[in-house]
């Protein structure tokens, strides 16, 4: 299936602004509850899904535009995870044969896999720019709680996500081509 | 030999050049201190006052949370009672919350006093959203007369300094955050070194030599060195030394002073003549006669 240009923009638009209300929830909502330790980071999830889900050369610059509203609520900045899903989006491509997210077990499995390579990848450079790789193993443990809730939560962003995609739900990893 | 197609060229082409745009930006990120883009301050204008409007409403949500989310399968005659209680209940909370907010405000100010700052006082408003920075938003940006580099207390100690700044809102990089690093030194025995945020809301005090007679109970203050934190702020406390069979420093563990799990408002400390050289707006104005 393609995508017309109007369709990814809209499709686009409304994935920011999810991304924006999930941010916020986050960022303001949580801590207010008193949820401060672990962070669900949502950018994450969202851009996993891109980079496993569709089937495109527009993905890499919808990458680039999500994380940069991502910086707005993280002086993470727009660049770490910009590399990490570009990395996370070619491990996608070469394991596309074997990535069949028909169930829920399996798109927990899958994201959980992306997200260790994710943060094993903001993990590095992070240390490379603090020169510091004693903290290597600290800094990678802190993000597991938290990557642990997203694969639980996946399922019903990945489906959302689909539909605000138009991806199909069943038949292999590769919905939408545009 | 296999031919690459026109879609497969472009999709090459795409990442190659959001790869180097990405390398880019890592090469010029610093994680200390960080220069506001017109992106940046147009999207947190925009978006920051509804994180501002959710952080003010806690209360309310709090209440929500445990006042009605929590019994919502008990009977309808419990319900209608329970209403009248937590309606009774919520005024009482709310009446609470702003004696409180008064005796904290309170203590703020008078904590202050003994500095020689302007200060702006400003809300936690937000949170960073990842993991790994440990980084607040406040309510009150460059029209306050913030800039950046200010450091940032309350009545219990140290929380930070002001690492971006748009015109309505600060990001704070809090002593918890493994980039900020805080010349301290030891109140007792006025040894120097430097507390760094670690995991799990606690910090570590490192370049503290083997012979150094440091114990659990210690105290922390700001050594005044660097140029960012006045001497003698409160910092935190020595929880844990161990002294490893190998090297040549000791191995310390500090709770912060300040209870980040119930931060609510703050004071941003601005050097005088940084303050009087901003245009000060109204809300600084009642507070900036009164020198800290």
């Amino acid at each position: 299936m393609r995508m017309k240009f109007s369709q990814i923009l809209i499709s686009f638009i409304i994935t920011l602004a999810l991304l924006i209300g999930l941010e916020i929830v986050t960022s303001t909502i949580l801590p207010a509850l008193g949820w401060k330790e672990y962070r669900l980071t949502f950018n994450v999830l969202i851009i996993l899904f891109l980079a496993i889900r569709m089937d495109s050369p527009l993905v890499p610059w919808l990458i680039l535009g999500l994380q940069m509203i991502h910086s707005i609520f993280s002086i993470e900045g727009w660049a770490l995870g910009t590399l990490a899903g570009l990395i996370v989006m070619m491990s996608a491509n070469y394991l596309k044969e074997v990535l069949h997210l028909t169930t829920a077990f399996m798109t927990m499995l899958t994201v959980q896999l992306f997200q260790v390579i994710w943060y094993v990848t903001v993990t590095l450079v992070i240390c490379l720019k603090i020169s510091d790789f004693d903290k290597f193993g600290l800094i990678l443990w802190s993000f597991i709680p938290g990557s642990i809730l997203l694969s639980l939560i996946s399922p019903v962003l990945f489906w959302m996500l689909g539909l605000i995609w138009r991806v199909p739900s069943e038949g292999g990893s590769r919905g939408v081509e545009i | 030999m296999k031919l690459i197609n026109e879609s497969s060229k472009t999709k090459i082409v795409n990442n190659l050049m959001v790869a180097i745009l990405a390398v880019y930006g890592i090469s010029q990120k610093r994680f200390d201190l960080n220069e506001t883009t017109l992106f940046h301050q147009l999207v947190t204008e925009v978006i920051s006052p509804v994180q501002e409007g959710l952080a003010s409403s806690k209360k309310s949500l709090t209440f929500l949370w445990e006042n009605y989310l929590l019994i919502v399968n008990t009977s309808k005659e419990n319900n209608v009672l329970k209403k009248q209680i937590s309606r009774l209940e919520s005024d009482l909370t709310t009446m609470e919350e702003v004696r409180k907010e008064n005796l904290r405000l309170k203590r703020l100010l008078s904590y202050s006093d003994e500095m020689s700052h302007q200060r702006v006082m400003a809300q936690v408003v937000g949170w960073d959203s990842a993991n790994e920075f440990k980084v607040i938003r406040l309510n009150k940006g460059r029209n306050h007369g913030i800039k950046v580099m200010a450091p940032v207390i309350t009545d219990h100690g140290l929380v930070g300094y002001v690492y971006r700044v748009t015109d309505n809102y600060s990001d704070v990089l809090t002593i918890l955050d493994q980039n900020n690093r805080v010349d301290v030194m030891i109140e007792r025995t006025r040894t120097h070194g430097i507390v760094e945020g670690v995991f799990n809301f606690k910090c570590a005090l490192k370049y503290i030599m083997r012979n150094e007679p440091v114990e659990v109970g210690d105290k922390l203050i700001t050594a005044g060195v660097g140029g960012i934190y006045p001497k003698g702020i409160k910092v935190g406390m020595i929880t844990d030394v161990t002294k490893e069979n190998f090297g040549m420093t000791l191995s310390i563990e500090v709770i912060p002073s300040v209870d980040f799990d119930k931060l609510e408002e703050v004071l941003v400390l601005i050097p005088t003549e940084v303050a009087s050289a901003s245009a000060v707006s109204p809300a600084l104005a009642p507070i900036e006669e009164k020198k800290l």
